[in-house]
């Protein structure tokens, strides 16, 4: 057995451990251990784990993890690996997916995605949107808006007028009260977002760009 | 064949059967033949307001259990000659006597004989509502420029949008001119941007309404009264006529003109 399994490359960024994907699992694990014991690092060390088509189970993961970090000295800082289960695939493809509501969202009827969605019409008091993503309001937003249902705090809510009784985005929640100026006072246009600590905040839909320049995904205007 | 329309709210006491009882005596003034279906089972109301009480022999629930033919259970209003009959609930029993299904079947036969088919549905979003829907066509949802009863109607439009039936239209009752003036409650603008549906008419509120219900006489029979061509002139618009929207002022002009151009289109 010459081949070599584990591959370590330096990098700006710290190292990048490069697994062999095509050996048994066992193989690997202890190659990576010998590997690991030989040393030679001084300092603490970024470290990159490279499975190329290897799946590993949670488990495994974390066993691996655990090997590397075992002397002390690195820290694994990313898990890359370029194959993913179908079952994750599927997620991923309904969060990315933005679905469109056209339609009034009435008092006590609900309008659930699993992805970002953006409502034609007025969304009624006591009316709810819940989103995996962001929420677009082009109309009245004046009922409940949950945005980041499944823990996506990098969600926003965005109304062409935005008077809501309930804001949430993840696990925040706030109820409007008339005691935020800001919001009363530009309901044209503004979007609610979770701040860096962690609060939801109001900025006029200008700023986006700004606060959440990776919502967008077409770069353009040349 | 006629058409059947359910007149609805959610919220209690915002003057369903009052409407129902007006429409239908309206409608009957004009000519067409007019049933009046009371599905507020075991709380009718319907026949006291048009003053039929004491006539009544069977009711819905015998219709539905086989208990008596249909023409026996209808009450003839004598005041509208030939035009205006009322199929009275039952007040022993309670709304989950009858099913869906059954009210549908029942509505299909009346609308053989009829013109025009008038549901009272009971207040709530439960079975009675259930019920009352079920054979309708068309929909009528009053309302009361009150926020509670405003955003009751929205609840139930929404509830009503689900059905296959046609897109409900608006009544607005019990507008009391001198609050709507002062901003002291919702105008009449503020109701229909928020709920989006057609207006179908406005009624303002009178003490006329109680003490006409109260005698068992509806008050369009009244022809003075400002409630009366209210209920008039959306009787009227059923009929498929353009009729401006009345004024809540006495002798103000344009002051609903946008109002009234949606009308005129």
């Amino acid at each position: 057995m010459n081949k070599q399994l584990v591959h370590i490359k330096g990098t700006k960024a710290g190292l990048v451990l490069r697994l062999d994907d095509q050996c048994a699992y066992a193989d690997l694990v202890e190659e990576l251990e010998r590997k690991v014991s030989e040393g030679g690092i001084d300092g603490k060390v970024d470290v990159q784990l490279h499975l190329g088509h290897r799946y590993l189970l949670e488990a495994q993961q974390k066993e691996l993890i655990e090997i590397v970090q075992g002397p002390g000295n690195m820290h694994v800082s990313k898990v890359h690996s370029d194959v993913i289960t179908i079952e994750e695939s599927n997620e991923k493809v309904l969060s990315d997916q933005s679905e469109t509501y056209i339609g009034i969202i009435r008092s006590g009827q609900i309008i659930k995605t699993d992805g970002d969605i953006v409502v034609i019409g007025d969304v009624n008091p006591n009316g709810k949107i819940e989103a995996g993503g962001s929420i677009f309001v082009l109309g009245n937003l004046r009922g409940i808006a949950h945005a980041g249902v499944k823990g996506n705090k990098e969600a926003i809510i965005v109304a062409s007028h935005f008077e809501p009784t309930h804001v949430l985005i993840d696990d925040q929640i706030e109820t409007m009260s008339n005691e935020k100026p800001f919001v009363k006072d530009n309901a044209e246009q503004i979007f609610a977002y979770i701040n860096r600590d962690g609060i939801i905040s109001y900025e006029r839909v200008q700023e986006v760009r700004k606060i959440r320049p990776l919502l967008s995904t077409i770069k353009g205007g040349s | 064949m006629g058409v059947a329309i359910v007149i609805t709210s959610g919220k209690g006491g915002v003057g369903k059967t009052t409407t129902t009882a007006n429409l239908g005596t309206a409608l009957a003034l004009q000519g067409k033949k007019v049933c009046l279906v009371d599905t507020d089972i075991g709380l009718r109301n319907l026949d006291l307001v048009l003053g039929l009480d004491n006539r009544i022999i069977y009711d819905l629930v015998d219709v539905v259990e086989g208990r008596c033919k249909i023409h026996q259970a209808l009450v003839k209003d004598k005041r509208v000659d030939e035009k205006l009959f009322l199929l009275p609930a039952a007040q022993t029993t309670d709304k989950n006597a009858v099913t869906p299904e059954q009210m549908k079947s029942l509505i299909d036969e009346l609308k053989r004989e009829y013109d025009f088919v008038l549901i009272d549905c009971p207040a709530g979003i439960e079975q009675g509502y259930k019920n009352a829907v079920a054979g309708a066509d068309r929909a009528i949802v009053v309302t009361t420029p009150e926020i509670s009863a405003v955003r009751d109607a929205d609840r139930i439009i929404g509830l009503l949008e689900q059905e296959s039936i046609e897109p409900p239209k608006l009544i607005i009752n019990r507008i009391r001119k001198d609050l709507m003036k002062n901003g002291d409650s919702l105008d009449i603008n503020e109701i229909t941007t928020h709920l989006s549906i057609d207006l179908l008419g406005i009624v303002i509120d009178s003490e006329d309404v109680i003490s006409s219900s109260n005698k068992g006489e509806p008050i369009v029979m009244d022809p003075n009264s400002k409630a009366s061509l209210g209920y008039r002139n959306i009787a009227r618009r059923i009929l498929g006529e353009s009729v401006p929207l009345m004024s809540i002022e006495d002798n103000s002009k344009g002051m609903f003109k946008k109002l009234i151009s949606m009308f005129s289109k």
